[in-house]
C-alpha cells in the first residue's frame, strides 16, 4: 500500500515538474503572451450584455481536437444583489424554459425577460434558505427545498410541506428531485418519497434502508431507479419495481485516500448523484465517481482536469457532467475536461481544457462570479452557475 | 268437542288476554312514553312505534319494502342536434338517454357507482361519464349504447371536459383534489395537476385556451384567517397550471360558465360568515348566496354579487348556464327549488358604472340582486345540473330529488314541460327526509339548508363560531353526517343522545331560527340519517381491504399496549380504547388535552374515524390542519395517545393506517358490488 501511495506521489511530482517546465518555456520564449493572440484564428463573440470573450476555436493541438465535442462556455454574465438577487450566496440554479430559478440564502429569485423577481417567506416560501429546486417535467410544478421545509410552487402559489404538517422526513431539505409523479427529497432526517397520486410519504433511513445514518445530501433518479447520496453511506440505490434497496459503498472503507483505484465509489461521504446517458455520476468531498452499470471509475484533481476534490454538487446532462467544486467548475464528457476558474484579483478567468496529459487554457473575460460553486444547470447553449458570490450565466462559445 | 266448549275456551282466552293487556298496558305505555321521550328529548312526540321502527331499518326485508331506489338525476348534457338529452342518474348508477322531442327515456346504460358528470364527443358519438365512487370514467359508445371501457382516474372523479382538439380528456378528481389528463388515443393518464380543495366543476374558455376548475372547500387555514376558495386555471396547450385564483370569503363553487363573448366567467358560490358569532341570521350572518364574476381581461377582477334578497335567500346555488346570445344566465338553487334568471346586460352595466370599492360593498348587499335578477322560476325538489338546448331556447333542469327533468322556455321563463325518468312514484320516509336535509325551507328566510354545511352529507371543512350562551366561545369544527346514525351522541359536547334530539327543537332554536320540524318531518329526517348515510369507498387509501405493509405497521401501533420503550400504555391512552372498530369510536366522552381557553370546561365526544382522511381540519375546533398536526403540534401532553416515542417513520405509518379506515359497509357483501365497479379495463 505504501508503495502505491509513493508511486502516485511520484507521478504527481513528475507532472508538476513537467508543467513547471512548460510554463517556464511559455514565459521565457513568448513573453507578454495573453493566451489568445498566439492562435492562428481568433473569433470574437459578443454576448447580450456586450461583454466580450475571445475564444480559440482552431488549433492543431490534440487537446483542442478532442475538445471540439465538449462545449466551452464564455460570455459570462454575473448577477449579484446589485442586479436584484436577494443574496449573493446562491445555492442552486434551475433552468425552466424561458426562466431561471435561483435558490439563495435570502430567498428564491426568478430571472425572466431580463428581470429578477424575488420570493421569500412573505410570499409563502417555507424558508428563505433555498438550497435545491427542481421542476416537474410532467406538471410544470416547481419543487423547492429549503432549510425549513419543502414547497410546491405552482400557478403563483406556494404550498408548504414540513415535518409537522406532513410526512416529510425532516424540515432540513437539502435536495429535491422530480421523477414523474414521484417527488424525492434528501433531508437531515432521511430520504423521502412523496407520491403525488396517492399523497403518501415514505421515509428511508438507516432503520429501513442500507444507510449509515439518516442524513442525506442529494437524490436523483432515472430508468426506474433512484440514487440517494447518503452521508457516510455512499450511494443508496432504490428500484421502483422491486421496492428494494442496495448500497454502493467505498470498498476501501471510510478513508480519505482511494487505495484501490476504480474498485467502487471513491468515498462513503457522498454529496450528489446524477444520472444521464446511462451513466451514474457521484460526487464526494474527495473526488468524483462514474458508474456505467458495471464498472466504477474515480476522478481526482491530481490525475484529471477536475477543479478540486471537494465537490459540492454535480449534474449530468446528456454526455456531459457539470461538477461544482470548492475551487472552480469542471465539466467532463468522459474524455475531455473543461474547468472554469476565476482569477483571484480580477473579474477575469480562464477555461482549462484537459485531455489526458494535454492541457490548454482559454482566457475568459469576464469569468464566473466566484470559484466556490454550489449549483449548476445547463440547457441548450446556456449554462447557469450558482456560486457563493452570485450567479453566472455563460453561453457556448464553441 | 261441542260448540259450547269451544266458545268457552275462546271466551276464557280472550278474557285472559284482555286482563293481561289491561295489566301490562299502563307500564308498557309508561315505558314507551319514557322511551320516546328519551329519544326525542320531548314529552309530546306521538307514540307510534311504526313511525320509527319501520322507516329506520337499514337492512333486511322491511328495509327493502319501505325504501325505494331512485334515479336522482344530477348533471346533464345534450347532443349537438338537441335531440338527445343525457342525464347522469346519481343513485341509479346509470346514464339515461332521453328523447327531447318525445320526452321519454330511450335507454338506461349502467355505469359505475355514484356517477357525477357526463361530456359528449359528438364527432365520435362517445359519452364519457365520471363515476365518483368508482374512481373511473365509463367510456360509452353511443352507437350501441354500451360501455366500451373505463379509464382509471384519481379519487372521486366529478367534472369532465374534452380538450379543444378532443384528443385529451380532463377529469376533475374531487376527493384527491387534482386533475387527471388522459391521452384518448392511448387511453393513458398522462399526468395529474394539483387543483384547489375539493374541485368539481370544469369548463373550457370560449377561446379554447384555458380550462377553469372550481373548488367547493376552502383552503385549510387557521380559524380567523379569511376563507379562500381557489379557482384553478389550466393551459389547454401545455396542460399545465396557469394560475390559481383566490376567491375570498366564498366557498362551494360547484360549477362555472363563460359568456359566449368570453368577457366574463360566472360561478355560483356561497359566502359563509363563519368567523363571527352566528347572532344576526336575519342579516345574512350565517350564509349568503351569490355568484362570482371573473373578468376576462388583463388584471381582471373577481367580483361577487349576491343573488339573495333582504327577506328571502336563495340557498345552495349549484349550476349555471348562459344562453348562446349571452343575454341570460340561469342559476339553479338546490336549497330553495328554483332557478334564478340573470340579465347579463344589466349585470355588465352594474359592473361598468360601479367603482371597485362599491362593488366590494355590494358583495354583501342583500338588495343588489334586484338590479340584475329578473325572475325566479320554481322547480321540483333540489334542482342541480342544467343544460341549454343548442339554440338556447330550452333549459333542461335535473330535479335531483324529484326524479324528473324540468323543461323551461328561456323566452317566457316558464316551465313548459317535465320529463319523468320512470323512478318510483312514491316518496319514502327516508326520501322525504333527504329532501328536508337538502331544503332550506325550514331555515329563517331560507338562508341555508343542512346540506349547506354538510355538502354531500359530509362536512364543509369550516369552523364556526356558533352563538351560544357565552358568545364567541366554543368554536365548532363541522362534523360529517356520514355514519352518524350509528355513532351517537352528537355535537362535540355529546349533549344530544339521539338524532331526534339533535334535529329537534334545539336545532330550530340554535340553527334554523324558525319553527321546528314537525314530528312527521323529524321522523323523516331521522329515517334518512338512520337508514345509513354511507361514506364513499376509500379507494385512495384502502381500495380492497388489504392494508399495505406500512398501514399494517401503523395498525400495530394503533392497537399496541406497550410503547417502544417497553412500558405498558395506560388503557385510556391507547388509540384503540377510544377508537375501536367498526366505527372507530367508543361513543364516550373524553379529555384529550385539547381544551382551549375559549372552550367551556367539557369533555369531547369521541369522533368516528372512517374515511377520516377526508375530513380536515381536525380536532373539535379544527386547529389541526392535517392528521399529522394532531400529534406533532397538539399531542405534546400525550393525553391523545402515546406518540412521543414514535419515530417520524412510525408516525407516518400510524397516519397511513388512519387514512386506510373505511366504512364498515364495504366490509360486507356490498363490497362485491363496489369491487365490481372498480374493475378497470
Amino acid at each position: 500500500m505504501k508503495n502505491l501511495i509513493k508511486t502516485r506521489s511520484f507521478k504527481n511530482i513528475l507532472y508538476a515538474i513537467v508543467l513547471i517546465v512548460i510554463a517556464g518555456i511559455l514565459i521565457f520564449i513568448k513573453p507578454g503572451n495573453t493566451g489568445d493572440n498566439q492562435l492562428p484564428v481568433k473569433e470574437t463573440v459578443v454576448s447580450n450584455n456586450e461583454n466580450t470573450s475571445e475564444v480559440t476555436p482552431g488549433s492543431s493541438s490534440g487537446v483542442i481536437k478532442e475538445a471540439k465535442a465538449m462545449p466551452v462556455y464564455g460570455n459570462w454574465r454575473n448577477f449579484t444583489t446589485k442586479d436584484g438577487l436577494p443574496s449573493d450566496k446562491a445555492y442552486t440554479v434551475r433552468i425552466d424554459g424561458d426562466r431561471v430559478l435561483v435558490g439563495t440564502h435570502g430567498g428564491m429569485a426568478v430571472y425572466e425577460k431580463g428581470k429578477w423577481r424575488t420570493y421569500t417567506t412573505e410570499d409563502g416560501l417555507a424558508h428563505n434558505g433555498v438550497v435545491s429546486i427542481d421542476v416537474s417535467r410532467l406538471t410544470g410544478d416547481v419543487w423547492i427545498a429549503t432549510f425549513a421545509g419543502l414547497n410546491r410552487w405552482s400557478g403563483g402559489k406556494f404550498e408548504t410541506f414540513n415535518q409537522f404538517n406532513s410526512g416529510l422526513p425532516n424540515d432540513l431539505v437539502y435536495n429535491v428531485f422530480c421523477d414523474g409523479k414521484d417527488i424525492w427529497v434528501a433531508t437531515g432526517g432521511g430520504a423521502g418519497h412523496y407520491d403525488t397520486f396517492t399523497k403518501e410519504w415514505e421515509i428511508f433511513t438507516e432503520m429501513n434502508a442500507p444507510m449509515h445514518e439518516p442524513w442525506s445530501y442529494a437524490v436523483s433518479a432515472g430508468d426506474g431507479k433512484v440514487w440517494i447520496a447518503a452521508w457516510g453511506g455512499g450511494v443508496i440505490e432504490y428500484t421502483y419495481e422491486t421496492k428494494h434497496f442496495r448500497d454502493y459503498v467505498d470498498p476501501d472503507g471510510f478513508m480519505e485516500i482511494d487505495l484501490q483505484p476504480d474498485d467502487g465509489i471513491i468515498h462513503d461521504i457522498t454529496t450528489a448523484t446524477s444520472y444521464a446517458d446511462s451513466i451514474l455520476w457521484v460526487s464526494t468531498y474527495f473526488g468524483m465517481s462514474r458508474y456505467d452499470g458495471k464498472n466504477w471509475k474515480g476522478y481526482f484533481k491530481e490525475d484529471s482536469g477536475l477543479a478540486s476534490n471537494f465537490i459540492n454538487f454535480l449534474r449530468a446532462e446528456g454526455k456531459v457532467v457539470f461538477v461544482c467544486c470548492d475551487n472552480g467548475l469542471s465539466t467532463f464528457d468522459g474524455t475531455t475536461w473543461v474547468t472554469y476558474l476565476k482569477d483571484d484579483n480580477s473579474e477575469n478567468g480562464k477555461a482549462i481544457i484537459t485531455n489526458g496529459t494535454e492541457k490548454k487554457e482559454v482566457p475568459l473575460s469576464p469569468s464566473i462570479a466566484h470559484n466556490f460553486i454550489i449549483g449548476v444547470d445547463a440547457e441548450n447553449d446556456v449554462l447557469w452557475v450558482a456560486t457563493s458570490k452570485g450567479v453566472s450565466r455563460g453561453e457556448i462559445i464553441r | 268437542m261441542s260448540m259450547n266448549k269451544i266458545y268457552k275456551k275462546i271466551s276464557i282466552t280472550a278474557g285472559v288476554i284482555i286482563i293481561l293487556g289491561a295489566i301490562t298496558y299502563p307500564p308498557f305505555h309508561r315505558w314507551s312514553r319514557s322511551h320516546v321521550n328519551y329519544l326525542t328529548a320531548t314529552e309530546d312526540h306521538p307514540l307510534n312505534c311504526l313511525s320509527c321502527h319501520l322507516p329506520n331499518q337499514k337492512d333486511g326485508i322491511i328495509a327493502e319494502m319501505v325504501n325505494a331506489d331512485y334515479y336522482s338525476p344530477f348533471k346533464l348534457a345534450i347532443s349537438d342536434d338537441g335531440k338527445k338529452l343525457f342525464a347522469v342518474a346519481e343513485e341509479g348508477n346509470s346514464l339515461l338517454i332521453i328523447d327531447t322531442e318525445k320526452k321519454k327515456v330511450l335507454d338506461e346504460i349502467p355505469v359505475g357507482i355514484r356517477p357525477h358528470s357526463v361530456v359528449i364527443d359528438n364527432d365520435k358519438n362517445i359519452a364519457y361519464v365520471t363515476n365518483q365512487w368508482s374512481d373511473n370514467v365509463s367510456v360509452i359508445d353511443l352507437n350501441n349504447n354500451s360501455v366500451e371501457y373505463t379509464l382509471k382516474t384519481g379519487n372521486g372523479p366529478a367534472g369532465i371536459e374534452l380538450s379543444s382538439d378532443k384528443q385529451f380528456l380532463y377529469v376533475v378528481n374531487s376527493y384527491s383534489s387534482d386533475l387527471s389528463v388522459f391521452d384518448l388515443a392511448s387511453g393513458r393518464e398522462q399526468k395529474r395537476l394539483t387543483t384547489g380543495n375539493n374541485p368539481t366543476g370544469i369548463t373550457m374558455s370560449p377561446d379554447k385556451s384555458k380550462l377553469y376548475i372550481t373548488s367547493r372547500r376552502a383552503l385549510i387555514a387557521p380559524y380567523g384567517d379569511p376563507v379562500i376558495c381557489q379557482l384553478s386555471v389550466v393551459n389547454d396547450n401545455n396542460q399545465r397550471i396557469a394560475e390559481y385564483r383566490d376567491v375570498e370569503s366564498a366557498y362551494m363553487m360547484e360549477n362555472i360558465a363563460f359568456t359566449p363573448e368570453g368577457d366574463l366567467a360566472l360561478i355560483p358560490l356561497i359566502r359563509p360568515k363563519n368567523l363571527v358569532p352566528s347572532i344576526q341570521v336575519e342579516r345574512g350572518f350565517i350564509m349568503t348566496n351569490g355568484i362570482g364574476i371573473i373578468e376576462q381581461k388583463p388584471d381582471g377582477r373577481i367580483l361577487q354579487l349576491l343573488l339573495d334578497e333582504p327577506n328571502k335567500y336563495y340557498a345552495d346555488p349549484f349550476d349555471i348556464e348562459i344562453t348562446p346570445d349571452g343575454k341570460r344566465a340561469f342559476v339553479s338553487h338546490g336549497g330553495v327549488d328554483c332557478i334564478s334568471v340573470i340579465d347579463l346586460d344589466s349585470l355588465r352595466a352594474l359592473i361598468a358604472v360601479t367603482s371597485s370599492e362599491m362593488l366590494d360593498h355590494f358583495s354583501n348587499h342583500l338588495g343588489i340582486s334586484t338590479r340584475f335578477v329578473i325572475k325566479r322560476i320554481p322547480t321540483g325538489a333540489n334542482p342541480k345540473g342544467m343544460v341549454l338546448s343548442p339554440d338556447g331556447k330550452l333549459l333542461y333542469v335535473a330535479e335531483h330529488l324529484e326524479d324528473r327533468i324540468a323543461v323551461i322556455n328561456t323566452e317566457s321563463l316558464e316551465t313548459v314541460n317535465t320529463i319523468d325518468l320512470g323512478g318510483p312514484r312514491r316518496i319514502t320516509v327516508a326520501r322525504h327526509g333527504r329532501r328536508l336535509l337538502n331544503s332550506a325551507g325550514h331555515t329563517f328566510q331560507t338562508q341555508y339548508s343542512c346540506f349547506t354545511c354538510h355538502p354531500d352529507t359530509h362536512e364543509d371543512g369550516l369552523v364556526y363560531n356558533m352563538a351560544s350562551k357565552d358568545m364567541g366561545r366554543n368554536l365548532t369544527n363541522t362534523q360529517s353526517l356520514r355514519n352518524i346514525g350509528d355513532t351517537p351522541p352528537y355535537k362535540w359536547n355529546g349533549k344530544n343522545q339521539t338524532v331526534y334530539k339533535q334535529d329537534g327543537l334545539r336545532f330550530s332554536t340554535v340553527l334554523t331560527r324558525t319553527e321546528a320540524f314537525s314530528y312527521k318531518e323529524l321522523d323523516a329526517i331521522t329515517a334518512y340519517i338512520m337508514t345509513g348515510i354511507p361514506n364513499p369507498p376509500n379507494l385512495l387509501h384502502n381500495p380492497a381491504g388489504e392494508l399495505t405493509p406500512a398501514q399494517q405497521r401503523g395498525k400495530a401501533i394503533f392497537e399496541r399496549t406497550v410503547d417502544f420503550k417497553g412500558n405498558e400504555i395506560p388503557e385510556k391512552n391507547r388509540c384503540v380504547t377510544c377508537h375501536p372498530a367498526p366505527y372507530f369510536t367508543n361513543k364516550q366522552m373524553f379529555d384529550v388535552g385539547t381544551l382551549a381557553s375559549s372552550d367551556d370546561s367539557i369533555l369531547f365526544d369521541t369522533p368516528h374515524l372512517n374515511n377520516v382522511f377526508a375530513s380536515p381540519p381536525y380536532l373539535h375546533d379544527g386547529r389541526a390542519a392535517t392528521l399529522e398536526e394532531i400529534w406533532t403540534l397538539y399531542g405534546k401532553t400525550e393525553q391523545h395517545g402515546i406518540v412521543n416515542d414514535l419515530t417520524k417513520i412510525q408516525l407516518n405509518e400510524l397516519i397511513e393506517y388512519l387514512k386506510s379506515l373505511r366504512d364498515p359497509a364495504y366490509e360486507t357483501k356490498r363490497t362485491e358490488k363496489q369491487l365490481a365497479s372498480m374493475s378497470h379495463n
